[in-house]
């Protein structure tokens, strides 16, 4: 009886995490521009948290719940809704709740004073929730749904400022591409509904699962590849991740979010959800597919000169080392590193936040013409930001995995567990832990440039502008968000050791499938491999960008240009996109010309036909009854000449004619 | 005199009553035609509330609820027997909804119209004419009834077209009338060889009845379709041949491609309330007659000819989608957006699994009220400045920010963003036509991938017309003049349009509300069907 209490207890808190969102989002839309503070938003937030702690104490190494009520029905097959409360789901639901409370009081700062901010803070609540509905959804539909709820809050948000001509491309760049990964997930559903007649995701995916049990076959790796397909899209995987840099043009705050735990994050976390469901070979697709996408992000992240295009290429970059992680069979160790991630990122966007704020400000304020997000335009920002210097240096150390942080723990994890399975793979597999290297050793360089290039040397405006600016550290409201952030970037939030991931007391909790042969020795040499090259790059960037000793003269080698132009990504895209148009009005030309053209043609030919017969009709049959008639009365005019008005003639020729009839029958009997 | 005469009937009773008051009283028409509808409305509920789930429909009359039957003609022909026409009427899970749609759609296209100023006696009596004709078709169990209802639909829509319609209004009234004739006459011959083909076994006469017609008991030994027959004409067999030629009278309806091209024609010109009706009811009554009829009386083509249905409805699906893409007038491509997504119907009904034929009648009624929806806020901004070209508008968001928002609801609702209806309809049509290959064989599953791609694409070009008209700065090609003409929703047109969002959200939440009332319908089409066909 205590313990039903306690699932009802759980499950009611459950509730409470999804719908204070939901019903700060209902009731921001009712009110309208009356909601202006954002309190209503953010104390549903803090509501959340807390609920989604007690959710996370109650369930974390406990019985899972499982609870759900019929929905509908179709023909004879049920379809539920309802929670699934496991390890998996209560980390993300703290995760979530974890980081929107952070950027909606950060918010609350940054985004003041804009003139539509009561459709931010409405918009910005429904985006919490769907990715909340996301983590605890039971069946595939109701996954489904929130899925693409999260990818229509975040058209919306990105979109925010609609008469941005950049901001409504963009928003529409990213759901067209989502879209794409939809129909994927679609048909994934549409295969395992096929082949189990259900979409309950324990069903299908617990411990005596469906498809554990099922046989392996050519549809079910179908189904595999459709779902990470679907993921492909929502992570930003290639050739789906064009969509994340435009994403841009969404206020900071929002891409801070979208980039750490609601939009990203939630195609790894399916992943993980139906882990059970993949082959070999859609692991092996998975394990590529993520490595190459980290290799691709991270060399475009290096050339960038936007301060937000570098981060997204690094959420790009690192959702590409989590893919991995899932191709690896390490589910555990992908949600470890989209927790630490989430943390690090979010901080990075939120201190990139508070830079361009300012320079927005200054741009404002002197009217200059500058672009606030260029950081050529920046440099030496740490005397007038020390706070947001300190805290963007913890984040950037995070990113490039250097110890005592978190990032340090979850991504070696991924090096060494690549290096472990490559052991048992073919020579080929050996690219996948080896591209990784490459790429981290990227990804301390890029970071650390961008970090020396805001925050070292002089103040360039300064220079183009021949002024002396001032700029200002972040004011409270926004620095105290990022100081939590901050909190979670290091080390001792997830393990007492600072150094051994295995000692992670989160990844314990998580279920990793497939068990590897631990290989000592990779254990000690790739954590001081990964960190030797991080420091000789992060030096370089230090020697580059820091001392300005700049080895390379002109910024014109073609690959630079590659690597700047993003690897061409968009002009293929556009490509695709005017074929696509070009194919509708040949068609629409088709169907005027052709369709209709045949439709109008054979109306033509009717109305053809019809003068035809009125020709006919007026000249031919016409004339012939008119000529009878004429003929007629013109031998009844010759006949009755004579004997006009006579009856006893008439009488007479009737009764001749009556003669004649009667002699012509008699001739017949 | 049951519940459902008094809904076909009491809309003819205010057509009287119109043509009747008059023209100094012509202010009250609108009220009349409204209060009729708004009567009907609350009487659908009522029945809709009242229907019995468990009752299977389809094939007997015992599966049907609110029968009405009685004989209406009666002629005796000496050696052939006598004429039997009843007056049959009743519904099942298939038209229940139907009822309930056509109630609330009417009762919009009345609101649509009440800025209407000319020939208000015509315009009113002919929509309440056109009302009548409706709800018969979606009721009649007789053909022979069914029949006169579908043809007299026809006539109030031909001039509501041809007199109130835009510049080219008689090209598009005609093209309609000859497309929908076109259908209907050769329809008139398959019924005439039906009815010769059945002998109802109550009376031993020949008859219109439909649940006669369906039963292959019926059917006399070697008559024109009767299915032990073996009637050949052009080396294609009788009952191929009259499912052939009911089908392509309803597929003209629906409409699929190539059939469709009177649709586009008859929106642009048609004013917005015939359009409303056009879009929200009139294209599920080509979905219908293929589920009630051509499938019910010939289960066995249904079956055979499942593969070509499929391709139909796929094709459509795709070239409207990709037609709507090159459309620079609103209303055209919102009338190409509806020839897509009924494709979806046919493609569902083709698969003949229980999914597939919940998702088809689902995304009858779910683009039953967002097409109307749609034309509707077209009409909106066409009231205004007489102009809907695509091009001729930017950044309407900061002039109309409600109008925008439920213009951006409507278009995100019709695309299938989950919550509201069409998300349901179309993900189980997809899943249903997959399904098919698995359980029946009937249609293969590129089918249903290809099908989906129309998901995609109908989010393209709503998006598209979305991001080219609402948003960005304010630039219009009327200039200043159109600034001030165009003003933001008042309160008759925010009434008429929150029923739409907020019944495309309820259903999409709470699918049950129809699934329940279409199960044991659509159970009962799949198992009849597959059980005539072994």
């Amino acid at each position: 009886m205590d313990s039903l209490n306690q699932i009802a207890a759980v499950v009611w808190a459950t509730l409470v995490v999804l719908l204070a969102p939901l019903f700060a989002f209902i009731l921001s839309a009712a009110l309208g521009k009356r909601m202006r503070s954002g309190w209503l938003a953010t104390v549903a937030m803090v509501i959340s948290l807390i609920a989604a702690i007690f959710v996370f104490s109650q369930i974390w190494n406990n019985e899972p719940i499982h609870q759900q009520i019929q929905w509908f029905q179709i023909g004879n097959h049920p379809f539920a809704v309802g929670l699934i409360l496991n390890n998996l789901s209560v980390v993300l639901l703290v995760l979530v709740c974890a980081i929107a409370l952070p950027v909606f009081i950060y918010s609350r700062v940054y985004m003041k004073g804009d003139p539509g901010i009561h459709r931010y803070w409405m918009y910005l609540s429904l985006f919490c929730f769907a990715m909340l509905g996301l983590v605890v959804a039971d069946g595939l539909l109701l996954l489904y749904m929130c899925w693409e709820l999260v990818g229509f809050a975040s058209y919306l948000l990105i979109g925010f400022w609609f008469t941005k001509e950049a901001a409504i491309k963009a928003n529409k760049k990213a759901f067209l591409i989502n879209r794409i990964g939809d129909l994927g997930f679609l048909i994934g559903i549409a295969i395992l509904y096929t082949q189990f007649q259900t979409l309950d995701i324990i069903t299908l995916f617990g411990e005596q699962g469906l498809v554990k049990q099922a046989p392996p076959t050519v549809l079910l790796t179908w189904a595999g590849i459709a779902f990470f397909l679907g993921a492909m899209a929502k992570s930003a995987q290639f050739p789906f991740h064009v969509w994340l840099p435009d994403a841009m043009e969404g206020p900071t705050s929002v891409s801070s979010l979208i980039h750490a735990a609601t939009m990203v994050a939630a195609g790894v976390f399916m992943l993980v959800r139906i882990s059970p469901l993949f082959d070999a070979q859609v692991l092996f697709f998975i394990a590529g597919i993520g490595a190459f996408t980290a290799f691709m992000a991270a060399t475009i992240a290096v050339t960038q000169q936007d301060l937000k295009k570098i981060l997204a290429f690094s959420t790009i970059s690192q959702l590409g080392f989590m893919m991995v992680a899932i191709g690896l069979g390490q589910y555990g160790v992908a949600i470890f590193h989209l927790v630490t991630h989430a943390f690090f990122k979010c901080l990075l966007f939120l201190s990139a936040g508070a830079v361009i704020h300012e320079m927005s400000h200054l741009k404002v304020q002197h009217r200059l013409n500058m672009d606030p997000q260029d950081i050529r335009n920046m440099g030496g920002l740490r005397k007038f930001m020390p706070w947001t210097f300190r805290l963007t240096a913890v984040a950037a150390l995070a990113l490039a995995g250097l110890p005592l942080t978190a990032g340090y723990l979850s991504k070696d994890a991924i090096l060494i567990y690549a290096f472990e399975w490559s052991e048992w793979q073919s020579g080929v597999w050996k690219i996948i832990p080896i591209s990784l290297l490459i790429s981290s050793a990227l990804t301390a360089f890029y970071i650390a440039r961008l970090v020396f290039k805001v925050f070292f040397g002089k103040f360039r405006l300064n220079r183009t502008f021949r002024k002396q600016f001032h700029l200002h550290e972040a004011p409270k409201g926004m620095r105290y968000p990022m100081v939590f952030l901050a909190i979670g970037s290091l080390y001792f939030l997830y393990s007492y050791n600072p150094l051994v991931f295995e000692d992670a007391w989160l990844l314990r909790g998580l279920a990793t499938t497939t068990s590897l042969q631990r290989v000592n020795i990779y254990h000690t040499v790739i954590p001081a491999a990964v960190n030797g090259l991080s420091i000789i790059f992060i030096y370089v960037a230090w020697r580059w960008y820091g001392r300005r000793k700049y080895p390379i003269r002109s910024l014109s080698g073609p690959w630079y240009r590659f690597s700047e132009a993003q690897w061409y990504g968009h002009h293929v895209y556009g490509t695709i996109v005017k074929g696509t148009l070009g194919l509708a009005k040949i068609l629409y030309a088709f169907d005027r010309k052709v369709v209709d053209g045949f439709v109008n043609s054979m109306g033509g030919l009717i109305s053809a036909l019809g003068n035809i017969a009125r020709w006919l009709d007026c000249y031919i049959v016409d004339a012939l009854i008119n000529g009878l008639g004429n003929l007629s009365f013109k031998i009844g005019g010759i006949l009755r000449g004579p004997r006009k008005g006579k009856v006893q003639y008439y009488m007479l020729s009737m009764f001749l004619v009556l003669l004649v009839v009667l002699l012509i029958g008699l001739q017949f009997f | 005199m049951s519940w459902l005469s008094i809904l076909i009937f009491l809309p003819l009773l205010a057509a009287i009553m119109v043509l009747l008051l008059p023209a100094s009283q012509r202010a009250l028409y609108k009220y009349i035609a409204a209060a009729a509808c708004l009567v009907q409305l609350v009487l659908s509920l009522y029945l809709y509330i009242g229907f019995n789930d468990t009752l299977p429909g389809v094939n007997t009359i015992e599966g049907y609820q609110f029968v009405e039957q009685v004989p209406w003609i009666r002629l005796h022909l000496g050696s052939l027997g006598s004429l039997e026409v009843d007056y049959f009427i009743g519904v099942d899970g298939f038209s229940i909804l139907l009822l309930l749609l056509t109630a609330l759609v009417m009762l919009l296209a009345v609101i649509a119209s009440w800025k209407m100023e000319q020939r208000l006696k015509g315009f009113f009596s002919l929509l309440l004419l056109l009302n009548t004709a409706v709800m018969g078709v979606f009721v009649a169990l007789d053909f022979f009834l069914f029949y006169v209802f579908y043809e007299v639909m026809l006539l109030p829509l031909y001039f509501l077209i041809g007199i109130w319609g835009g510049p080219r209004r008689e090209y598009a009234a005609i093209k309609f009338f000859l497309y929908t004739l076109f259908g209907s006459v050769f329809m008139l011959l398959v019924m005439v060889g039906l009815y010769f083909s059945v002998i109802n076994p109550l009376t031993g006469n020949h008859t219109f009845n439909l649940l006669c017609m369906m039963n292959p008991a019926n059917y006399v030994p070697g008559a024109v379709f009767s299915p032990s027959g073996h009637y050949e004409w052009f080396g294609l067999s009788a009952r191929l041949l009259g499912f052939i030629v009911l089908f392509v009278a309803f597929a003209i309806k629906v409409p699929v491609v190539p059939l469709h091209t009177w649709l586009p024609d008859a929106h642009v010109e048609a004013p917005t309330p015939v359009s409303i009706i056009l879009a929200g009811i009139l294209l599920k009554v080509g979905g219908y007659g293929i589920i009630r009829i051509c499938y019910s009386i010939f289960p066995d083509i249904a079956i055979t000819s499942a593969w070509w249905l499929g391709l139909i409805g796929v094709v459509s699906i795709l070239y409207g989608a990709f037609n709507a893409l090159a459309q620079q007038d609103l209303k055209r491509l919102v009338a190409y957006s509806s020839v897509s997504h009924m494709g979806f119907v046919l493609l569902g009904i083709a698969s003949l699994t229980p999914e597939g034929l919940s998702g088809a009648v689902f995304q009858m009624i779910s683009h039953g009220f967002l097409s109307a929806m749609l034309f509707f806020l077209v009409g909106v901004l066409y009231d205004r400045v007489h102009d809907r070209m695509i091009y001729n508008f930017r950044g309407l968001a900061m002039l109309m920010p409600k109008y925008t928002a439920f213009v951006a609801i409507a278009f995100f609702a019709s695309l299938g963003l989950p919550g509201f209806s069409a998300f349901i309809a179309e993900a189980f049509t997809i899943i249903g036509a997959f399904n098919s290959q698995g359980v029946n064989g009937l249609i293969p599953r590129w089918m249903a991938i290809c099908g989906s791609l129309g998901i995609l694409l109908s989010a393209a070009y709503f998006l598209w017309t979305l991001q080219r008209m609402f948003f960005g700065h304010t630039r219009l090609k009327g200039g200043e003049q159109w600034q001030v003409q165009l003003t933001d929703l008042n309160l008759r047109e925010t009434i008429a349009l929150a029923p739409m969002v907020l019944l495309a959200l309820l259903f999409g939440l709470m699918p049950s509300l129809t699934f329940d009332k279409i199960n044991a319908s659509v159970l009962n089409l799949i198992e009849w069907v597959n059980n005539v066909h072994q």
